[in-house]
């Protein structure tokens, strides 16, 4: 399970509908729990360095992932997830993101239709299996 | 002889026994990660295509420099430097 406060789920909702038509991509940040259980306290927004196929490909600028990972070096915070976009398409893994997909994350994919946010779902990696199953995504109300 | 952090992301941390950075000598930086694979079964299959290369899909920084921008596993490592192994995050429709 994933825990988003709906807030921070807004926030990175108006950074996919603001890159549309193209795929664009995040780092959330938070805590894990004894059940590999992920609450989300925060995210960062990365840079898609894939530019030749910005609206159906995403590669993370590896200077970007450095870069949160250092600012949460000596935090209880640490990277939990990553969320990508979806543009005219569903919010279920492809095959290209089963192939780069790596064990411990939620992969959580968000459907952005004309513009708009339309669903958004979370994945995590059965390494064994190469393969990516649901897992919920909760949003909870915040009172910031 | 150098001694260095090395930051373990967390896909490899089942590997190191759940550390997140482990302490480790070496000269370079391909010194120091067989010492991992030593240390850490399973660790160099999963960073390293033949012991000579890092994997496609990982990247490998000392401090803030890619080391495909040096001399990747010949780069050399200094006192209190911190390696970054950081997986590949991509995909797409």
């Amino acid at each position: 399970m994933i825990k988003i406060p709906a807030s921070l789920l807004h926030q990175i909702y108006q950074h996919i509908e603001a890159s549309y038509p193209n795929e664009c991509c995040g780092l959330m940040i938070g805590t894990t729990d004894k059940d590999q259980n992920h609450a989300v306290h925060t995210f960062r927004t990365c840079k898609n360095l894939n530019q030749e196929r910005a609206r159906d490909r995403y590669l993370m600028d590896p200077l970007d992932q450095l870069r949160v990972q250092r600012e949460f070096d000596n935090s209880p915070w640490e990277i939990v997830g990553i969320y990508h976009s979806h543009p005219d398409h569903p919010s279920r893994p492809s095959q290209t993101d089963t192939d780069a997909a790596y064990v411990g994350y939620s992969y959580v994919i968000i459907s952005v239709l004309k513009g708009t946010v339309a669903s958004a779902q979370s994945w995590v990696l059965n390494e064994a299996e190469k393969k990516f199953y649901e897992e919920p995504l909760v949003t909870e109300g915040d009172s910031r | 002889m150098s001694n260095v952090t090395v930051k373990i992301p967390t896909p490899l941390r089942l590997i190191t026994g759940g550390q997140s950075e482990v302490k480790i000598e070496g000269a370079t930086v391909g010194e120091v990660l067989r010492k991992m694979d030593a240390q850490f079964k399973g660790f160099g299959e999963r960073v390293l295509d033949d012991g000579r290369n890092v994997k496609r899909f990982i990247n490998v920084f000392v401090n803030e420099d890619n080391i495909r921008d040096r001399k990747e596993l010949d780069t050399e490592v200094r006192n209190g430097d911190t390696i970054s192994i950081l997986p590949s995050i991509a995909g797409g429709i």
